[in-house]
């Protein structure tokens, strides 16, 4: 189950006012309380963030609610976060913020198409790049295809299921699907 | 006895030395008169400046100060027009008629002088901006299509390091100008001002040990803007700067901040100023100048 959490909605609940920039980090604590408030209610695998109705987002928004939302999850129930709706300025702020954590994230960017922002080891980008946008992906065959040794590529694959970047199940590992 | 401190004819972060160099020792014993008479043109962070100066006075509980206003007519209004006197009046007891503001501002100024002093005058300085930058920032200087966005982060964030670091309130002001002298182009320039504690005063608890004997006002600022350290605990501070400084390294531009006695800035290929001046005249809280230049054609 997917549950969708508009931010811009959550920021005009939090500041009272029509407000569409995500600026300083008392408004970013405040929307990413709503956002924590929202997830406790919720039995969802995946939350899908949607920033469509954002103008603006800087550095400590980005890091309030993304990079921290994204740790706190890690300490509580295991959950997938996927983004949407960002702005090119918008993925240089969340992609700042995330690698300077050691922390990544899957934003849907141009038709839905997935792009890992922040951190992650040069195999894992590698691997996420090469496995297939829907459906589950085999490590055998993904090694084939970039020519390592299984190994290798299982490594970077655990890699991305241990950030939450994709999901395996029974020696599968599957995308993260918001559709 | 009144210490008079003379206003530069052209002032500009560089004559700001001289302006900060006047008041001696802080907060000045004496009575002040800034005597801005022969003030031919002074850039935001001139005009900012002049008025940290009287806040940081009337925090410390000295005499309320003097300033003179222009004589150039052409000079005055432009003055009141950015909102100068709106706010000088509060601070300074102003000697010389004064111009009324006209209800709308010259296209060149972004954002007129505004107070920062909570979080929520970040939210409207954005708003503001956000507003009006995009034809001048994409038309007239060449940005990519959405700089606005990038160039309202660098401005949140910086008006963000006042709320939280300075311990007091401060002031903005963006313009956009011709920087004939160093550049012979178009600018935007982000000047922001408070007369805090200043960047030592707020790392020294946190980082003064690190640096050992080498700690002071040039330590501090290059523990901001060069490691990103902040004076919170949480790892995520201090990215503001670190974001800035991206942005400007794309548009080749350029920061300067200068807190207490030590000024340092990221210098581009195009300006000739000094990476660090240190002992120079002290002067309260922290001053930020970020200056954006047109693009050259071929990086358009």
């Amino acid at each position: 189950m997917i549950e969708t959490i508009r931010i811009g909605h959550l920021l005009r609940e939090a500041t009272s006012s029509p407000y569409r920039n995500l600026v300083t980090r008392p408004t970013g604590v405040a929307v990413r309380n709503r956002i924590e408030d929202a997830l406790s209610r919720s039995d969802c695998l995946t939350a899908l963030l949607d920033f469509s109705d954002i103008e603006l987002l800087d550095f400590s928004c980005a890091d309030e609610i993304v990079a921290k939302l994204l740790l706190t999850q890690a300490s509580q129930r295991r959950r997938f976060m996927v983004l949407r709706g960002l702005r090119d300025d918008q993925h240089e702020a969340i992609e700042q913020v995330l690698r300077h954590h050691r922390l990544a994230v899957v934003a849907m960017v141009h038709g839905d198409e997935p792009l890992l922002l922040g951190w992650v080891s040069p195999d894992a980008r590698e691997a996420f790049a090469c496995m297939p946008r829907t459906g589950p992906s085999a490590p055998s065959d993904l090694a084939r295809a970039l020519g390592w040794p299984e190994p290798r590529m299982r490594a970077a694959l655990d890699a991305l299921a241990l950030l939450l970047l994709i999901r395996p199940e029974d020696g599968w590992y599957h995308p993260l699907l918001v559709a | 006895m009144t210490r008079v401190i003379e206003v530069p004819t052209h002032f500009d972060d560089r004559s700001f030395e001289q302006f900060a160099a006047g008041f001696g020792n802080w907060p000045p014993e004496e009575k002040v008169l800034v005597d801005a008479r022969g003030a031919q043109w002074a850039s935001p962070y001139g005009l900012i400046g002049m008025l940290t100066a009287g806040q940081a006075i009337a925090e410390a509980k000295g005499e309320r100060p003097l300033l003179t206003v222009p004589t150039t007519d052409e000079v005055k209004r432009y003055w009141a027009r950015i909102g100068f006197f709106r706010h000088a009046a509060e601070l300074f007891e102003l000697h010389g008629r004064v111009p009324k503001a006209s209800a709308s501002g010259p296209s060149d100024v972004l954002l007129d002088v505004t107070p920062v002093r909570a979080m929520e005058d970040v939210h409207q300085v954005v708003e503001k901006i956000t507003e009006t930058a995009s034809k001048i920032l994409h038309g007239e200087l060449g940005l990519e299509r959405n700089a606005t966005m990038r160039f309202s982060m660098a401005l949140s964030e910086s008006c963000q390091n006042i709320v939280e670091h300075a311990g007091t309130g401060g002031w903005v002001a963006v313009q956009v100008y011709t920087f004939r002298r160093r550049l012979g182009r178009r600018v935007a320039v982000i000047a922001v001002s408070d007369g805090g504690v200043g960047f030592r005063r707020s790392l020294e608890s946190t980082h003064a040990k690190r640096f050992g004997e080498r700690w002071g006002d040039g330590a501090a600022l290059e523990a901001a803007l060069i490691q990103g350290v902040s004076r919170f605990r949480d790892p995520g501070r201090g990215q503001g700067l670190a974001g800035i400084k991206g942005f400007l390294d794309r548009w080749k531009g350029k920061i300067s901040i200068r807190s207490g006695t030590a000024r340092l800035s990221i210098v581009p290929a195009w300006d000739d100023d000094l990476p660090l001046a240190d002992h120079l005249a002290f002067f309260p809280g922290a001053q930020v100048q970020i200056t954006i230049p047109a693009q050259e054609a071929d990086s358009r």
